[in-house]
């Protein structure tokens, strides 16, 4: 997703090596994915339809 | 030191690598401090880009480069920025990883290192239309373990 938008920057995060982020976010299974800091949360792999979703409503919030 | 990758793997990725089209910089933020993974992050880097000739490897220190750290939003080391490369000219896609990609994620880093290369997000094209519409800047971090 970030190679189709300027906007986008995606970072995937070891979890366990980062583990006071992943409490901030209170990631407790994975893939958690987490959208501008909280704003939107979408837990398990999901379609990206539905990951799209929640990065609408995110950025609306 | 003792290789990361066995001959097997390596001639997995190899194969993996095979369609690998336009080049792809891989830059490597490390730290002196407090970084357990640095030095095995850094190392399986080199293995990985070692072994196709569109891939190149610049290695960055957090500290020492902090300009350059805070140019890519590499906050957390290991850091690992994946960007696009043509000619002398490195651009970044926001396509990163923060820690050491093992165990499962590291087909991610090579799924990722392939995506790259291809200049080819694979998404669908409603997916693709939705983002390129988006006026305000979006993070997203995806939280994952090695298992």
């Amino acid at each position: 997703m970030a190679m189709e938008s300027d906007m986008v920057q995606a970072e995937m995060v070891e979890a366990m090596e980062f583990h006071d982020l992943s409490n901030r976010y209170g990631v407790s299974g994975v893939p958690h994915t987490v959208v501008n800091d909280g704003k939107g949360n979408v837990i398990g792999a999901v379609p990206e339809t539905n990951l799209m979703a929640e990065i609408q409503r995110a950025v609306t919030r | 030191m003792e290789r990361l990758l066995n001959d097997n793997i390596v001639s997995q990725i190899r194969e993996a690598f095979e369609n690998l089209k336009h080049p792809v910089r891989v830059l490597f933020f490390g730290s002196k401090e407090d970084c357990d993974y640095c030095d095995d992050t850094r190392q399986l880097l080199e293995e990985v880009v070692a072994i196709s000739d569109v891939l190149s490897l610049s290695v960055y220190d957090m500290e020492a480069d902090a300009d350059l750290a805070r140019h890519f939003n590499v906050s957390m080391a290991p850091g690992i920025v994946i960007a696009a490369k043509e000619g002398d000219q490195i651009t970044d896609l926001g396509v990163r990883m923060a820690g050491i990609p093992s165990g499962h994620e590291f087909s991610s880093l090579i799924q990722d290192l392939i995506l790259v290369s291809g200049r080819d997000s694979g998404l669908n094209p409603q997916t693709r239309e939705m983002l390129k519409a988006l006026t305000k800047p979006v993070l997203l971090q995806v939280f994952v373990t090695p298992t």
